[in-house]
Order: C-alpha cells, then sequence, then structure tokens
C-alpha cells in the first residue's frame, strides 16, 4: 500500500490529499496540518465586517469531507523534519513526537506575511491575515477604533478595508507604489484610487509609511512627514514562501526563494512533490518557473502533486493567473500578464485599449464596462487583459479570459469579441495603441510566447 | 436538463416577487418576519435588472457545458447528473472568484458576507418534492415558468409556424390584390 503525507491543509495541501487519494484508491493518504480552520479568505472581510461570527462558517475541507475520501488529518500537528533518505517525516501530534514512513510526500506548507521593514512593525496592533487567529485579531482590535492604516496592494487588503469602511473606521489604505501593482496597469491604477478615494477610503499612494509609533502599542503612524493618529494597522504587504521545512531535507529552491519544481509539480528530491505558495510554478505564457502565490493556482497544482504524488504521470503546462474581485461597487478583473510581471519575465508586451464608450444605443451613449485593456506580445498575440467594470463584467472578462488561455490573436480576437447587443468591432476602429515601453528588455533578449498548440490546453 | 426556468421579459414588471421569495426561500428560518432581520442577511440569486424599456430578471442559467464548473479549482460547483442544475459545495469553496470572472452572464455573485459563491440552485429541494422553484411560483404574471425543454421546443416551433402561416398569407393578398387590380 502506498503511504502519502501532506504537509499542509490550506487549498494546496487539502487538493493535493482529495485528488491523491481518488487517483488511487488503495492509498494511505495523510494531511499533516497546524492549521485548525482553514478558511475561505474572502471570509476575513466578512468576519471584520461583522457579517459572520462564527469561524465555521467560513471554514472549508472539513473533517467529514477528508473522511469520506479516507483521508487522514493529523490536527494540530506540525512537520518538523523530512529524512529523504529513510523517507520518514517527523511530527509534533498532541505534544507527542511520531515518525511517519511515506512512500512519497507533498509540501504544501504555504507562505507567511511578508512585513516591511518599517520601524514600530513589531509593535501590539499591527495585525496580519493569513490564518484565522490573525483575523480574529483584526476583529477584536477594530472594535474600539476609530481609525485604521491598511498597508498592502492586493485584492485582499482592499477587501479589509472595505470592510473596516462598513464598521465605521476611518479607513486609510498605504501603499508604496500603487495599488494591485502586478495585476492592473499604472493608469488603470490610477484611475481605481481615485474611485476609491472619492468613495472615503483615503488613499496615501506613492510613498511607503516611515513609521510606526507609539509606546508599546500602535499609536500612530508617519506617511511623508505627516503623522496619523490609529490604533490599528494592518499589513496585507504580501508573501513570503514558508520553506524551512524543505530546505532543511536539501531540496533546492527556484530564483525566488520558493521551492523548486518541474512540470510534474516534483521538487529536487524524487518523491517528494509542492504546491501552493511555498512553491514556485509553471506560467502559461512563457513556460517559464515563477513564484504567483494565488488560492486559484495553488488549489490546480495541488492537484497535480496529489496525483503524482499517488502515481500517475501528469504534467502541466502552465497556469493562468486569474484574479477577479468587487471593490466599493468595482468589479475588476485581471488575467494572465500585466505589464509588470511580464517585465518580470522579460517578456516584451504592447498594452492596448479598448474604447467602448462609443457603443451607443440609438444615439445614447453607453458605456458597457469602464475600462479595458489588451496586452499583446510581439507576434500579436494576447497575453493578457484587465478590466474594471459597474456591473456584469464578466460577460466580457470571460471572453477576455479565453483569448488569453488560447493566446489568441489580437485582430481575429477583436471581430469575435461581442456582447449581447452588437459586435464591438465597430466601436474599435479608434483602438488606442497606448504604447508601454518595456524597458530594458533587448530585442534578442525578449521571450516571444511558447509555441499556440501548447497553450490550448491548460492545467486540467 | 429536462426542465429549465424560462423567462418571458415582455410579462415582467420589474415588481421583485422572485427577489424576494428566492431570498425567503434561501434564509434560516424561511417565514419572512424572521428572514429579514436574519443574520447573515438571506441573499437572493435572482435579479431584476432594468435594461432600456424592459425588467428582466436575470439568474443562473444552468448552462450545459458550464463554464463555472470546468473552471473552479477545487471542484466546488458541481452538478451530480446531466440533467441536474449547476450548485455550489460550499465546503470546497475557497473563494478565488474565477467562477465569477467566467460566468458569460455574470450571475455568480459573492455576498456582501462574503461566504462562499452564491448562484442559483434551481431550488433544489423544492425540485426533488415536485415543486416549482420558489421564483416561478411567486412570479404574478407569468414571466418566470419553469418547462421541459421538449415544451420549450414545441411552443416556438407552433409560434414560428404560426408566423410563417401569417406572412404567406399576407403575401398572398397582397399579390391577389395585385392580380386583381
Amino acid at each position: 500500500m502506498r503511504r502519502i503525507v501532506v504537509i499542509g491543509g490550506s487549498a494546496a495541501g487539502m487538493m493535493a490529499a482529495i485528488a491523491a487519494a481518488d487517483e488511487n484508491t488503495d492509498a494511505e493518504v495523510a494531511v499533516v496540518t497546524q492549521d485548525q480552520t482553514p478558511y475561505r479568505r474572502p471570509g476575513i472581510a466578512a468576519l471584520i465586517a461583522g457579517y459572520i461570527t462564527e469561524p465555521a462558517e467560513v471554514r472549508v475541507f472539513s473533517p467529514e469531507r477528508l473522511a469520506q475520501h479516507n483521508v487522514k488529518l493529523l490536527c494540530p500537528a506540525e512537520a518538523t523534519n523530512i529524512d529523504p533518505q529513510n523517507k520518514i517525516i517527523s511530527i509534533q501530534h498532541d505534544g507527542k513526537e511520531e515518525h511517519l514512513s511515506y512512500d512519497s510526500a507533498v509540501i504544501a506548507t504555504g507562505g507567511h506575511p511578508l512585513i516591511p521593514p518599517i520601524t514600530g512593525a513589531d509593535k501590539d496592533g499591527v495585525c496580519t491575515f493569513t490564518t484565522y487567529e490573525g483575523a480574529a485579531e483584526i476583529v477584536e482590535k477594530a472594535k474600539g477604533a476609530s481609525c485604521a492604516v491598511i498597508i498592502g496592494a492586493g485584492f485582499i487588503a482592499l477587501e479589509i478595508a472595505e470592510a473596516l469602511m462598513h464598521k465605521g473606521l476611518d479607513v486609510y489604505f498605504n501603499v508604496r507604489s500603487r495599488i494591485l501593482r502586478k495585476l492592473l496597469e499604472p493608469d488603470v491604477s490610477e484611475s481605481l484610487s481615485d474611485k476609491f478615494n472619492r468613495k472615503g477610503l483615503k488613499m496615501l499612494t506613492g510613498e511607503a509609511i516611515s513609521e510606526i509609533g507609539g509606546e508599546d502599542r500602535v499609536e500612530y503612524v508617519i506617511y511623508k512627514g505627516r503623522k496619523i493618529a490609529t490604533n490599528l494597522v494592518v499589513m496585507g504587504t504580501g508573501t513570503k514562501p514558508n520553506v524551512a521545512l524543505a530546505a532543511g531535507c536539501g531540496i533546492k529552491m527556484g530564483p525566488s526563494g520558493a521551492i523548486k519544481v518541474d512540470n510534474r509539480m516534483q521538487t529536487s528530491i524524487e518523491g517528494i512533490y509542492a504546491a501552493g505558495d511555498c512553491a514556485e510554478s509553471p506560467d502559461l505564457g512563457t513556460g517559464l518557473f515563477v513564484y504567483s502565490p494565488v488560492g486559484s493556482i495553488g488549489a490546480s497544482a495541488g492537484k497535480i502533486a496529489g496525483r503524482n504524488a499517488a502515481g500517475a504521470n501528469q504534467k502541466t503546462k502552465g497556469f493562468l493567473r486569474a484574479q477577479a474581485d468587487e471593490i466599493l461597487g468595482m468589479q475588476i478583473y485581471s488575467i494572465g500578464h500585466s505589464s509588470t510581471t511580464a517585465k518580470e519575465v522579460n517578456l516584451a508586451v504592447k498594452v492596448h485599449n479598448l474604447d467602448a464608450s462609443r457603443l451607443g444605443q440609438r444615439g445614447r451613449t453607453t458605456k458597457p464596462f469602464e475600462i479595458a485593456r489588451l496586452l499583446t506580445d510581439r507576434n500579436g498575440r494576447i497575453v493578457g487583459a484587465q478590466l474594471v467594470a459597474k456591473k456584469y463584467g464578466s460577460q466580457f472578462a470571460w471572453q477576455l479570459y479565453r483569448a488569453v488561455l488560447e493566446g489568441a490573436n489580437r485582430e481575429q480576437f477583436l471581430e469575435q469579441f461581442n456582447w449581447p447587443r452588437m459586435k464591438l468591432t465597430e466601436a474599435l476602429v479608434d483602438l488606442v495603441e497606448s504604447t508601454v515601453v518595456v524597458e530594458n528588455v533587448g530585442e534578442g533578449k525578449a521571450l516571444t510566447l511558447a509555441d499556440t498548440a501548447s497553450r490550448k490546453k491548460i492545467n486540467q | 436538463m429536462d426542465k429549465v426556468i424560462v423567462v418571458n421579459i415582455e410579462k415582467c414588471l420589474g415588481c421583485k416577487s422572485c427577489e424576494l421569495a428566492c431570498a425567503l426561500v434561501h434564509s434560516k428560518s424561511k417565514v419572512l418576519e424572521e428572514a429579514i432581520v436574519e443574520s447573515p442577511r438571506p441573499q437572493r440569486m435572482v435579479t431584476v435588472e432594468a435594461a432600456e424599456e424592459f425588467a428582466v430578471p436575470i439568474q443562473c442559467r444552468h448552462c450545459e457545458a458550464a463554464p463555472c464548473v470546468g473552471i473552479c479549482p477545487t471542484g466546488a460547483i458541481q452538478r451530480q447528473s446531466e440533467q441536474a442544475p449547476v450548485v455550489v459545495d460550499e465546503d470546497l469553496c475557497i473563494g478565488c472568484k474565477l467562477c465569477m470572472l467566467i460566468c458569460p452572464f455574470g450571475v455568480l455573485q459573492i455576498g456582501p458576507e462574503g461566504r462562499a459563491i452564491i448562484k442559483c440552485d434551481m431550488c433544489l429541494e423544492r425540485l426533488e418534492k415536485g415543486q416549482e422553484p420558489a421564483c416561478v411560483e411567486a412570479c404574478p404574471t407569468g414571466t418566470l415558468k419553469l418547462v421541459s425543454l421538449k415544451e420549450v421546443i414545441k411552443t416556438r416551433r407552433r409560434e414560428a409556424s404560426k408566423q410563417l402561416v401569417k406572412e404567406t398569407q399576407a403575401k398572398e393578398k397582397t399579390k391577389s390584390r395585385k392580380n386583381h387590380k
């Protein structure tokens, strides 16, 4: 009987365990996790806003579910060591040391919050939210507070800001560069910033907070020399891979600092796989291995890691990052590369603006969406898309997703792009080719996309 | 799907009875007086939208090859069989919102109370008991109807043939008039 041990009990780990158990029904699958309440991330905002009070309401992957798939849950348990020679994992379970022997293992130890080096970031009143306990602390601290400062740039940080606003707090949102920097083009970011500002979220962009001050707990922050009184600071400044366990047994890391894997999600040690926020993953467009700590990629990578750990031989061409959220009444979609992430992988891109404001019905100017951007590579293939809409944005977003997934040709795509009432091609006659110059990318160095045939099949 | 909810927008008054009935049937208490003070607030899964001069109730179409089922990385959105509606298994929903991105109708939503994705389940429990979905039952004008696909096709065919006959008759008339002259 094959013994499979999964370390980590969030989306990637749980999906790996379930996939492994489904792939090989004879296998004995165990999940080792410290996390007593794996929860869905949008749940934090709901907890903070006070819409829900019970962690059970945002809990995912219940013990009953795991039992259904014959997955053994060891919780709370912490894996302390992996011995790849003898294939033994040491764990601390209920205060006792145990040794689990394994035939294959999946490391899904996730990430922990990346705290920027700001003076006073260790003070009481500075919270993070990667665990349920962290989220509960924010709820507790928000109770007596009248003002909060969120430091971050991502969707969840924005969701938390919105939730605290709902609680009636004065909310400042600080981001060193601009909001959603990796997901959106600079001008899209800025226009959203303006919109949020008008809705009462006080944006502090362009410069990081220089100090978090106070006696022993947070009393104020300093932004551009200005003092802002607050008792609550929430850090949503990104994720750092949690790799201590993997590094301890000699598993190689990639250039990003996360666990290096291959297209089967196997690490440098045979039989040990990795997925989720602790590992790198292949990017669909370029085939390069990048660090993208996104839930959907973690879960998809976890499935592949789990199946392979159970004896399958599944390879992925790569994962397409796609994220969506609704913040303060604006639906935001980001699919594939932005010019920021493209630069990181040396992919030369051109940014196109889709202007739909001329789409009129009976002479009236209607706006089916606020902003849309298409990113193409040197061959005119679509490698990324962004969309901002007030309502029903997904009726366009799904088309953009498909275009990025297939690496569609821009011109062909525009001919097919439609919305329920009319084709968009006519509205696109004066397509603005805004030019985002991708610096530091020499003509020879710039990568073109991997062959189109390989892009057709996604991670499934 | 053997039965689908058919919307006749010409009949919709925009009274939002369907929204109310939907939220009520998906509330904890299922009693209106209690449901309005429930926390979290009961969510509706059908929305009446104003579009030009029409009001249109919009809800999940339970697509045949549903994109949301295909894209969900955890398998939280599924259908039990080809004939069954597409439903969400809250316990598997990690809140990645890919389904919100891919829905061609934009009907998947994450409620303000931030729990799993909210979508129409076609009142599965009621269907099993042989009842109609709550929105269909509540609709006073017959805008929303639960009809079997066969029936839909039959009606459409009949309407089309009627139309055809009308047109042909009209043509014949003008022809005969011309001939008469």
